[in-house]
């Protein structure tokens, strides 16, 4: 809904005094970790994106844990003021796809003539990455994004935090972050989502989205989190508008929040043998100013996320088995107007398996449906061919399935197809000129490597 | 008085024991409480089978093993996937100083499994098999597999760990204990399973 992919790079070093900038992006996994750690990907990753019980501590413990020859600095009481690894932890990312759809894309220029199906991209994506120690329990996670479909750089997923053992038992931190759910530990979340961690860039994906399902955008937050006896988790921040361009936030801009949108998380995670087990339950609670020509002051539209998660995995040496998903129910109240109802709902549902042989062969199965209420003005026909409702419904719906070939730790094949039995509000003749849901089935091939 | 306190830092660094020991353990806490107990567990009581219990597991044989990690000696998978990494800033003293933390701390249990499998297991512990030209696992690691100095403590450990140890022996990735070499080449799956667990439970 509020989805607007990248910034221009040059936009986003100007604003990069606050390192807090956004840009929704994919889940990556990276190599100057291993560097600095010293250890394997599969130390941290069962496959990666996904993370490990390991994987999630090193998270929590701000990407600190160092096993490199050090650049320290002591002042003369004995205080640690520098402690950076001799080499700077960088890593480069690189995807190139293959995108084909049932049904060819209508052009977008001639009337009545088709796109070219059968997309290739290359580079689909191309990320360099920061990550790692910056100081005693202080660590980055910062991503700088090409994307191939805009033709520009943007900041990607950035997650700056310090952590701090108060005792045995009890980590507490802080993350400065530019996307609600990049700061969390679980791949059930939407900026980490495990098993289909990567989705075309190109074919045609429906229109609705949760705040928390993938909608919010532009805002960048500080949250506050405690882990106590590897099993309880707490976090509670908030978050502000923070586009990487377009400022000051005025008129101009759209969905601005309102002051502070308070963002909450609680999970629970037991391990035995090598089984772990989480379930939790997160959300959010933003108010937000339309903008778009409208001053940024007065009744603004509220959007209250709250959603339940739950994930398993056995990380055997031969057999790994994945299995996630998470259900978010958003209350949508429509004050400032931009809407035929004065409330409207909206629901996220994603659920998946993966199962990988020795971390090499892989293959996953996931369900996702986006549902709603109808509304004549929010999922209005607005023309469009592929993108429009001709239903005044939001719903999508379908089935998503996966092989993976993981030849080394770091790089990864993945062949992909996405059936829809449902595409913005409908099955057939959804988008009022003539195109079934099913026509953007899509079948995606994309190899992705860390280095 | 200085005399005095001379006499008796001499006398603690010669038994390698109490006050020094001590302090150098406690210097050790924070690395094993901030870092090791990722993996291995608050004071090294691990719940993964990846991850070996450290809990009263002796002190020399922990500094042997970290020091093959920190040499690449020891190259089993998991040891080159976590522990090439985690040791190689290691100092000798930092070594003595985790191995004493956790050399002291209360050993963990494992549960007890299948009688059947125990029973046999113990026959292999205590007797080794003959036939086999296996040496009784007692004769080192101990009657209560407490181990002894470079011999590791087996006694609550986890089954799937030591069974994972055996395997590596057996097929040359782990290849730090040339006596273990020897004395897994003829065992079956079922002969290590069997050790394990008693050997574990004890």
């Amino acid at each position: 809904m509020w989805r607007e992919k990248q910034r221009t790079f040059f936009a986003a070093l100007a604003m990069a005094g606050s390192a807090l900038l956004l840009a929704p992006g994919s889940a990556h996994a990276v190599p100057s970790f291993a560097r600095q750690t010293g250890m394997a990907c599969q130390a941290c990753h069962t496959v990666f994106p996904e993370l490990t019980p390991f994987g999630r501590r090193f998270k929590l413990n701000a990407y600190t844990i160092d096993n490199l020859p050090q650049v320290s600095g002591m002042n003369t009481s004995k205080e640690q003021t520098l402690l950076l690894n001799q080499l700077p932890p960088l890593s480069f990312m690189l995807q190139a796809s293959y995108t084909s759809t049932k049904g060819a894309i209508p052009d977008s220029g001639v009337p009545g003539a088709l796109a070219q199906n059968g997309q290739v991209q290359f580079p689909q994506q191309a990320s360099l990455f920061y990550a790692g120690r910056i100081a005693p329990n202080f660590g980055a996670f910062v991503q700088m994004t090409y994307d191939g479909t805009s033709g520009t750089f943007g900041w990607d997923n950035t997650d700056l935090r310090y952590a701090k053992m108060a005792n045995d038992k009890f980590l507490w931190g802080v993350s400065f972050n530019n996307n609600p759910t990049v700061q969390d530990l679980w791949n059930t979340t939407n900026a980490w989502q495990s098993p289909f961690d990567q989705r075309s860039a190109t074919a045609p994906t429906p229109g609705a989205a949760t705040l928390l399902g993938g909608g919010a955008s532009d805002m960048a937050g500080v949250s506050v989190y405690g882990y106590w006896n590897d099993s309880i988790y707490a976090e509670l921040g908030g978050y502000r508008s923070a586009p990487a361009v377009g400022a000051p936030l005025d008129s101009t801009s759209t969905n601005v929040l309102n002051g502070f949108a308070p963002y909450w998380r609680v999970a629970y995670e037991r391990q035995w043998g090598r089984n772990s087990w989480q379930v939790g339950a997160y959300g959010m609670d933003a108010k937000m100013f339309p903008g778009g020509g409208a001053p940024l002051s007065g009744p603004t539209n509220k959007f209250k996320d709250w959603a339940i998660d739950s994930q398993y995995q056995y990380i055997g040496d031969e057999h790994l088995f994945s299995v996630m998903g998470t259900h978010i129910k958003e209350k949508q109240t429509w004050d400032a107007g931009g809407a035929a109802n004065p409330t409207t709902d909206l629901k996220t549902l994603r659920i998946g398996a993966s199962y990988y042989y020795h971390r090499k062969y892989g293959a996953a199965l996931g369900h996702f449906s986006t549902t709603g209420s109808e509304d004549a003005v929010l999922y209005a026909p607005l023309g469009n061919a592929v993108t429009d409702y001709a239903n005044s419904k939001p719903d999508s719906k379908g089935w998503t399935a996966e092989l993976d070939w993981v030849p080394y730790e770091n790089t990864k094949f993945a062949l992909q197809y996405t059936m829809y039995n449902k595409f913005n509000g409908g099955d057939t003749n959804y988008d009022g000129q003539g195109r079934n849901a099913k026509d953007n089935n899509t079948l995606y091939l994309i190899g992705w490597l860390n280095f | 008085m200085k005399k005095i306190i001379a006499v008796a830092v001499g006398a603690l660094l010669a038994s390698g024991t109490g006050a020094v020991l001590a302090q150098s353990q406690q210097a050790a806490k924070p690395l094993a409480t901030e870092v090791c107990s990722a993996c291995h567990g608050p004071e090294g009581r691990s719940v993964s089978p990846v991850f070996p219990r450290l809990a009263g597991q002796q002190a020399a044989y922990i500094i042997l093993q970290l020091d093959a990690f920190r040499s690449h000696i020891r190259g089993d998978p998991s040891a080159q996937a976590y522990m090439w990494g985690m040791a190689s800033q290691l100092s000798d003293d930092t070594m003595k100083a985790l191995a004493g933390y956790y050399a002291s701390q209360k050993p963990s249990h494992e549960k007890a499994g299948d009688p059947a499998l125990l029973a046999e297991g113990e026959k292999i512990y205590t007797q080794g098999i003959k036939a086999q030209n296996v040496q009784a696992c007692a004769l080192c690691h101990g009657q209560n597999a407490e181990g002894m100095g470079a011999f590791p403590r087996l006694a609550g450990q986890h089954v799937d760990y030591l069974v994972a140890q055996l395997q590596g022996f057996q097929s040359g990735t782990r290849a730090n204990a040339p006596i273990m070499l020897g004395v897994v080449r003829t065992m079956n799956p079922e002969q290590i399973k069997a050790a394990a667990s008693y050997a574990a439970s004890r």
